[in-house]
């Protein structure tokens, strides 16, 4: 998953950019609010944190620029204005909820994640497919209650995947959300990945849960126990 | 009575009175003087022809002849009356216009003297006497004193001064009266930017209206432009004290935000969790001290209407995004076009507050009722907010230690703690308060009331 941070406390920006990274996901940083409407508008992103007090572009007209341009991925807001009429402000311009400064990490990782899920049209953080449980706040996948082994890119792949359980989803797209950088833009590397997920989710090959669409991609195939 | 308009009425009506009824007493007076010496002059003329007409007779007596020339000697209770008298007061004789009555005698003047008098008949009819001692030559040389008197009724002449009293009232207070209406009706006109002025100033109290008009005449206008320095400077004041807190808010949190990012949040135990729990402190100051509400009920000239139909729905709308997951189900009675007068930040905090709260505390189900508050002499209606869920409520000990000696901060309990806190503040700043109750839905109740403004005089 791809997150934009868009905070002008430099020192803010980048702890909780690397928090995010540890946490598994792919995090771009803006510094002030030309920079972040312009990665927001023109970059690939799953999910945006946004302060509202920035220089140069107030978070509300970035965001309201956003959804204007009809991006529909989920907003954050970061805000030290605790009063009721900026949260209002933020959440009637288009944001999806708001975490209040001085946060403690935990928080925002929860209100991420649970952000993610719900643009997947998914209702509780347990995504369940089939014999296939995802738990998005433990970042664990089992298989009939099997928890299995991933490392932290394999989880990522399926977590992508699964989130948005149905709609095919290319290559390109693949790489894009889920590497830093853009060096290893290379599709063979996905390719092996799914591969070695397959093996590990599917291993009598017998639920097949991710499909693949030649020339389109791939999509998670099970159908949803729940939801939303 | 307290109006310019009355006083200046009183004022007026009470010079009239008096100026009137100076002049009415001098014109009564000069009437009444020049009619009595009219009279006088008459029967002043009556006597000197009685004295012409007196003949002694061979006795050496004076006697009247029968018939006088003025014939009203001559009629019966005519008004007009003769009688000749010796000087013990025996009458000698009487005009016969004077029959059956009985003139008093009166005082009887020095011999040669004219004396005029009033007198009264028996059955009480004023008279106007004049009366003449004389000192008769009789044919022998000899001398004999005689009293003329002639009296004549006042009635007539009493009532024809009473007519003239009359019409001297009646046109003067047909005069006062035109006066004093045409005085009020250049008062209302004189007033009438007054009026305005006033009317303007309740429009603006009840949120109707932004400033005073700038059409008022020259007098006025210095007042009115002040009126407006002191609304404006009033205004900025508040926005400029939202904005400093704001900032300072912001300039504050963000650093605390970067600390507690930096010490690495997992940690637990030793330096780390005492860092932690001294950025809470700050943090919670800062939420609280900062959050102080920005109107008060005295600040009537700034106050604003806010649409509470409006802001409530984007309150709630805000809050289905942030509870999407709990879903909860939303129960609004708001009287159609409910307005609450005051800051539109004040209120959103009121609501905003007491709506989170209660997301965060139900089950399913939170209900928001509002209504105004009305009372007598307001130009504005008050408010009473009603916010209850299914939740497991606030215990009773905490809800009374809330409410008696309000927050202290280091006290605060998590969840309904500093947003009631500053919910209390905002709605005691407006001169109302806070109750807490055990909601029909099972929950907590929690009741905002503010008062309905009165005229500020």
């Amino acid at each position: 998953m791809r997150l934009l941070v868009i905070e002008d406390d430099a020192t803010l920006r980048e702890t909780l950019s690397r928090k995010l990274e540890e946490g598994g996901f792919a995090v771009e940083q803006a510094a002030d609010g030309k920079e972040g409407l312009y990665f927001a508008s023109e970059y690939p992103v799953d999910l945006a944190i946004i302060d509202l007090g920035l220089p140069e572009m107030s978070g509300i007209d970035i965001i309201k620029q956003v959804r204007a341009d009809g991006h529909t991925y989920p907003i954050l807001i970061l805000t030290a204005r605790d009063r009721w009429e900026d949260k209002v402000d933020g959440l009637s311009a288009g944001a999806d909820d708001y975490v209040v400064k001085p946060f403690h990490f935990e928080e925002v990782n929860a209100r991420v994640t649970a952000l993610l899920r719900r643009s997947g049209g998914w209702a509780s953080s347990e995504l369940k497919a089939g014999p296939v449980t995802l738990d998005m706040s433990r970042q664990e996948v089992l298989i009939n209650d099997e928890p299995i082994e991933l490392t932290s890119f394999e989880y990522k792949i399926i977590e992508y995947l699964m989130v948005r359980a149905g709609t095919v989803i290319s290559k390109a797209e693949l790489t894009d959300r889920l590497y830093d950088q853009d060096f290893e833009r290379d599709s063979n590397v996905i390719e092996v990945f799914i591969g070695r997920l397959r093996k590990k989710l599917d291993p009598d090959n017998t639920i097949k849960p991710i499909e693949t669409l030649r020339g389109r991609g791939y999509r998670f195939a099970l159908e949803r126990n729940q939801v939303d | 009575m307290n109006s310019l308009s009355s006083r200046l009425l009183i004022s007026v009506s009470i010079l009239l009175l008096f100026f009137f009824g100076a002049t009415i007493a001098v014109l009564d007076r000069a009437f009444t003087k020049a009619g009595e010496q009219a009279r006088r002059d008459i029967l002043d003329g009556h006597l000197v022809a009685l004295l012409a007409a007196a003949e002694p007779d061979e006795t050496g007596e004076l006697v009247m002849p029968y018939r006088l020339r003025e014939p009203r000697f001559g009629r019966i209770g005519s008004g007009l009356y003769a009688e000749l008298r010796d000087p013990a007061g025996e009458v000698l004789w009487r005009s016969r216009s004077a029959l059956g009555l009985e003139i008093p005698v009166g005082t009887i003047p020095e011999l040669g003297n004219h004396l005029f008098g009033r007198e009264a008949l028996e059955d009480g009819t004023p008279l106007l006497t004049l009366s003449l001692a004389v000192d008769w030559e009789l044919d022998n040389g000899a001398y004999r004193s005689y009293i003329f008197k002639v009296a004549e009724s006042l009635d007539g002449f009493n009532a024809q001064i009473a007519g003239f009293r009359r019409q001297l009232f009646g046109w003067f207070a047909a005069v006062a009266a035109t006066m004093l209406i045409a005085f009020s009706m250049l008062l209302r006109g004189l007033l009438k930017p007054l009026r305005q002025i006033e009317t303007e100033i309740t429009q603006i109290e009840e949120g109707g209206r932004g400033s005073l008009s700038r059409t008022f005449p020259t007098e006025l206008k210095g007042v009115a432009r002040n009126m407006n320095l002191l609304i404006d400077s009033e205004r900025a004041r508040s926005d400029r004290y939202r904005y400093t807190l704001d900032n300072l808010a912001h300039s504050l949190k963000t650093p605390l935000a970067a600390m507690r990012a930096l010490l690495n949040d997992g940690v637990d135990q030793g330096l780390g969790k005492r860092f932690n729990e001294q950025i809470d402190r700050m943090d919670e100051i800062v939420r609280y001290q900062l959050r102080k509400p920005t109107a008060s009920s005295a600040d009537n000239l700034v106050l604003a209407s806010v649409s509470v139909e409006k802001e409530v729905a984007r309150l709630i709308d805000g809050l289905r995004k942030v509870y999407h997951d709990k879903h909860p189900e939303f129960d609004v009675r708001i009287d159609k076009g409910m307005q609450f007068r005051g800051d539109t930040g004040d209120f959103l905090e009121l609501a905003g507050n007491l709506l989170d709260n209660a997301c965060k505390w139900c089950e399913r189900r939170v209900s928001i009722r509002v209504v105004p508050s009305v009372g007598a002499q307001a130009i504005a209606s008050g408010m009473v907010l009603v916010v209850a869920d299914d939740g497991p409520g606030i215990p009773e000990d905490a809800a009374k230690a809330l409410l008696e000696r309000g927050m202290r901060l280091d006290e605060s309990t998590p969840g309904h703690g500093i947003g009631l806190a500053v919910v209390k503040d905002i709605a005691h700043s407006y001169g109302g308060q806070l109750t807490i109750q055990r909601s029909e839905l099972g929950g907590a109740e929690i009741t905002v009331s503010i008062p309905p403004v009165s005229r500020s005089s």
